[in-house]
């Protein structure tokens, strides 16, 4: 099974596509705290990329602290301080936001009405969470 | 890293016609480059160039340190080449051809090759020129990485390979560079096959390598800007390979982006986008002239 998707004709290096990927996962936890990451080798192969890109992957996310090494065992979800795991929520989604923004402003969208809209979207989000409950 | 391939000042004509000219290129251990370059490019001249195959003009190549005309045998035997035609004797059955070719080799996988022959459904008792052009481009594969080479040098693997036998080729070349450091040259024309596999990506255009880098670094350096409301000449901007005006924006391909020169454009007020670029495109780009 393939955990992973990549475009390996877009613009963006693949090792790239995978540092935002399992951040995302970590995030929507897909991947709890402590789960052990599929190996290099079990990712290389599945996606038929080079396996020196997964390590770059892996390597960056370490040093991000996203990631923490186990001897032995491969690569874990690093256990994270509450908030600095709200911190690292943000920058994914600023991320997102700020490819959200370039469209608009590219399809002639005014700033008023792109608030406008992102506040009805997110009153219309609440307002489904409070009929869940 | 240690280098596998050193050329300096290559040069190669065909009938007067000058295909390579003052070639220079060299590629470490563990490097997995596509060398791309157009139709007529040199590819295939450069590759067999390297392997001695083609005798050169002038220039120096050295492959494991050795000078490329005297290799010794040890070196050879870490070599594996996929030429892009059959140049195998027709008139041998796989089964025999295999058998001729192990004689050569001190290290021998029958287990690969017994593998690959099932895993390809290669009826052994046919001719090589028997075969479909396929099929015998798959034997040609098996042949070369049946010595387990260290080096393996495939002259555009993908043209004859069906969707399936270029993932197998693919996942094969993975599992290689995940457990022996092995250095593969693979020349195309199709930049979606080396997309997921190079590390770097070399490019031949008027018989030079006029570009050679990572992969990565190319994605990220080789950029499209597009400047709003901005009417600005190639010369305006730095590393410009080329740029387009239309209606009220410019639109540029540059080879790094200029952060200092970003940075003034920004306080300047103008806005400018970035947008990544896909090998093929970054290919068109870079040969365009």
């Amino acid at each position: 099974m393939t955990q992973f998707s990549i475009s390996a004709s877009s613009g963006i290096p693949i090792y790239k596509q995978l540092c935002t990927q399992i951040e995302r996962m970590i995030l929507t936890d897909a991947f709890s705290q402590g789960e052990v990451l599929p190996s290099v080798r079990q990712v290389a192969s599945e996606l038929e990329v080079n396996p020196m890109t997964v390590s770059k992957a892996y390597g960056l996310l370490e040093e991000r602290g996203v990631l923490t090494r186990l001897r032995g065992k491969g690569m874990a979800v690093a256990k994270q301080a509450p908030e600095k795991s709200n911190k690292e929520r943000l920058l994914v989604l600023s991320a997102m936001i700020d490819e959200l923004v370039k469209e608009a402003m590219l399809m002639g969208l005014t700033d008023d009405e792109l608030t406008k809209l992102f506040k009805e979207k997110l009153d219309a989000e609440y307002s489904l969470a409070v009929i869940k409950e | 890293m240690s280098t596998v391939i050193s050329i300096e000042s290559l040069n190669k004509s065909y009938d007067k016609q000058s295909v390579l000219s003052g070639l220079n290129w060299q590629v470490s251990q563990g490097d997995i480059v596509g060398l791309l370059g157009k139709n007529g490019a040199g590819k295939s001249t450069l590759l067999k160039s390297l392997l001695n195959i083609d005798e050169i003009d002038g220039g120096q190549i050295s492959v494991f340190d050795e000078a490329h005309h005297s290799l010794s045998i040890s070196s050879k035997e870490k070599i594996g080449y996929v030429p892009q035609e059959n140049d195998e004797i027709t008139w041998l059955p796989v089964t025999d051809l295999i058998k001729f070719r192990k004689q050569f080799y001190q290290q021998w996988s029958d287990e690969k090759v017994n593998y690959y022959l099932d895993k390809w459904q290669i009826d052994t008792r046919k001719k090589m020129i028997e075969l479909s052009p396929g099929q015998a481009q798959k034997v040609l594969i098996i042949l070369a990485l049946a010595s387990m080479p260290k080096l393996l040098i495939f002259d555009e693997p993908a043209s004859a390979l069906d969707p399936a036998g270029r993932r197998d080729l693919l996942k094969e070349l993975v599992n290689l560079a995940c457990d022996e450091n092995i250095t593969v040259i693979f020349s195309t024309h199709i930049t979606s096959d080396l997309e997921r596999l190079a590390s770097k990506v070399a490019i031949l255009d008027k018989g030079k390598i006029c570009y050679f880098d990572d992969l990565d670094k190319t994605k990220e350096n080789v950029v499209q800007l597009v400047m709003h409301g901005q009417q600005l000449s190639q010369q305006q901007i730095p590393n410009a390979l080329r740029s387009d005006i239309k209606g009220n924006n410019t639109y540029c391909v540059v080879t790094k982006v200029d952060l200092i020169w970003l940075e003034e454009q920004k306080q300047q007020g103008v806005k400018i986008d970035i947008k990544p670029m896909g090998l093929e495109d970054i290919f068109l780009e870079i040969t365009a002239s």
